[in-house]
């Protein structure tokens, strides 16, 4: 903030004055008319992109919607709780994998992800290194790439018979390794390529809290004759928890529903015969090839509302921790 | 300025306002910095020094190989995946050039769609997030409370999951298969969000701003457009460079919403080109991610300093 706050500071006084003798005269009905003519904009947009499809899906969980059954073809009718009932008998079936699988992946890629970016914060934040910015910009490159591709592009790097890693590999006399078709590998694969995209975030969420951390504390304790490693685990690490612990929630929060992931790495796959979902499959996407490959989208509807409720209990959760609701006044 | 006057906090400009990540932090590093490097080391900070650098160095490296690899194959002449040196020993231009020739590849086309959905999604945003942002930060009106919370509440439904509904929607209004029907599911999918975001950097704006141009006889859509909007610069560059990274990425409801290719984003067309012949393909993809990557990366490399800071006051304070 340059020019303007300089600004703004000039004429503070000026204003405290001026803001008396206003008083508050723009309050009431005109208040309200005024706030509604700037939301209204932005609600319209809402309205299109969000409440009708939220409040569509929520109808059609109720509902035998699929393939032969819908508001085009005819024939579709209210079904109740069937389609809760299904995913309940569901939990007996595939279903109790997947989920197992989403909250394990979210876990571990989590907490790696936390812990190497920890560890790269902590070496970067060294005053006696003076070439620690190009070092930055570099371990954040991963982040700064577009997702999406990048995951194609590992898609195809590491591919069984033909991806230049194994080609590599082979050079180097190691056999193949079937990265994305064997279920161990594939799954060990997902979480690594999460982990390429995610410890930049975790590097620099750490390091803004390890640059936060008062420098005079640092300075007694090295009076105090306490090393390298005490000073971390004594003074740095629990004063980092507190202030990591949000992003870590709301990473994991993330990862859970990390889509992208697994579908554009893996496909969910590899297969086995007679199930839908494969073994890296997480919730989203196990869902998603309801709707698309079964077109269940009934049930997937009804799967979309048991997220929803499953996300906004674990960040209501989440924020009466942080308190964001005090700023709701 | 107004920085400043926020009392630093222990957790710093992690859990501060949004204005906190623009001073504090950096100057407080290079002020550290340049005290210290007077200093002569003792030999437990150098040999520490030197251990740091191979760690990081070595990192680097492993995490920069892929990279490496997928700009060698957009360079390699001729289709071949076989990766003989990191340094390719010819280096062609061909796949670069197929990339940006319609008969060859679609890989263009899948770009100019990218920029066309991303551009105007976001230009559209920032103007209606910022309205939103400043009735929900200054005016008390029936509905403020419970409208506050519904944005929290919708942004937790899984996006990904309406997409069924949003396929009928857009088919009913004659959008479906069309650039235009994305750009208007982004532009409603992205502002609960970003209006939380955008609420929580007004709130830091003195309100005594407002008041001094009602003094000197200024309307109230003046104060707003003259006043507010010209100090929320910074945080409408960082709304509409995520926005469009956001956009940039979105694999599932461009897939579904969208079926003829030549209306592909290049997310999804480059996902479909790899796969469909992967043989064939491979060094064209790589010629196409590379140009692909390179506007998004430097975006976010603009603005990657404010994103945590950004991130933690939407997420966490709202």
């Amino acid at each position: 903030m340059g020019p303007p706050a300089l600004f703004i500071e000039e004429e503070m006084a000026l204003m405290a004055v001026a803001a008396k003798a206003s008083g508050s005269r723009r309050k009431g009905f005109s208040e309200s008319l005024y706030a509604y003519g700037y939301i209204t904009p932005a609600l319209v947009a809402m309205v299109f992109a969000s409440f009708v499809p939220i409040c569509f899906t929520i109808f059609v969980a109720f509902t035998n919607w699929d393939q032969s059954h819908n508001a085009l073809v005819e024939g579709f009718h209210f079904v109740g709780l069937r389609n809760f009932r299904t995913i309940l008998s569901d939990l007996r079936g595939e279903l109790l994998g997947v989920l197992i699988w989403t909250v394990a992946f979210a876990a571990i890629a989590t907490t790696i992800n936390f812990f190497v970016g920890l560890f790269l914060a902590f070496l970067l934040n060294n005053p006696n290194m003076p070439e620690r910015n190009f070092y930055r910009t570099i371990l954040i490159l991963p982040w700064a790439v577009p997702g999406t591709i990048m995951t194609t592009a590992w898609s195809g790097l590491l591919n069984v018979n033909f991806g230049p890693v194994n080609t590599l590999l082979n050079q180097l006399h190691i056999s193949a390794i079937p990265w994305l078709t064997d279920p161990n590998w594939a799954r060990f694969t997902v979480i690594m390529v999460n982990l390429w995209f995610g410890y930049p975030f975790m590097m620099t969420a750490n390091l803004g809290a390890l640059q936060s951390i008062p420098t005079d504390l640092m300075e007694a304790a090295l009076v105090d004759g306490a090393g390298i490693f005490t000073r971390f685990w004594r003074i740095t690490f629990p004063l980092l928890r507190s202030a990591t612990l949000p992003l870590v929630i709301s990473t994991f929060a993330f990862n859970l529903n990390n889509f992208g992931a697994v579908y554009v790495l893996t496909g969910g796959g590899p297969f086995s015969l007679g199930k839908v979902s494969g073994a890296t499959d997480i919730l989203p996407t196990y869902t998603y090839k309801l709707a698309i490959n079964l077109s269940l989208f009934g049930l997937a509807s009804a799967y979309a509302v048991v997220i929803f409720f499953f996300v906004a209990g674990f960040s209501l959760i989440n924020m009466k921790y942080s308190r964001a609701f005090e700023a709701v006044d | 300025m107004i920085e400043k006057q926020t009392p630093q906090q222990e957790t710093g400009a992690m859990s501060g306002p949004v204005t906190g990540a623009f001073g504090g932090l950096q100057a407080t590093g290079i002020d550290l910095s340049r005290v210290r490097s007077k200093k002569r080391l003792r030999r437990d900070e150098r040999v520490f020094l030197w251990i740091s650098r191979v760690i990081i160095i070595a990192f680097a490296l492993v995490i920069l190989f892929p990279l490496v690899m997928v700009i060698d194959a957009s360079v390699t002449p001729g289709q071949t995946f076989f990766v003989t040196s990191v340094i390719p020993q010819t280096v062609s231009l061909e796949h670069y050039q197929n990339v940006f020739d319609p008969s060859k590849t679609p890989i263009g086309t899948w770009l100019k769609n990218s920029a066309i959905v991303c551009l105007v999604t976001s230009g559209l945003s920032v103007l209606l997030v910022t309205g939103m942002a400043y009735a929900f930060s200054r005016f008390r009106f029936f509905g403020r409370k419970y409208g506050l919370m519904s944005l929290l509440l919708i942004q937790m439904f899984p996006a990904q999951m309406s997409f069924v509904a949003l396929y009928y929607l857009l088919n009913y209004v004659h959008l479906l298969d069309s650039l235009s029907g994305l750009i208007v599911v982004f532009l409603g999918g992205g502002i609960p969000f970003n209006a939380w975001l955008f609420k929580g950097y007004i709130d830091g704006l003195p309100r005594d701003l407002e008041e001094a141009a009602y003094v000197d006889g200024a309307t109230q859509f003046q104060a707003f457009w003259k006043v507010i909007l010209p100090l929320t610069r910074p945080m409408m560059a960082v709304i509409f460079i995520f926005q469009t990274i956001g956009i940039y990425n979105d694999y599932i409801l461009t897939n579904y919403l969208i079926t003829d290719s030549g209306k592909y984003t290049v997310a999804v067309g480059l996902y479909g080109f790899l796969n469909a012949q992967f043989g064939q393909n491979w060094n064209d993809f790589a010629a196409g991610a590379v140009i692909a990557t390179i506007p998004i990366a430097v975006l976010f490399l603009v603005a990657q300093r404010w994103l945590v800071s950004g991130l933690a006051s939407g997420a966490v304070k709202g």
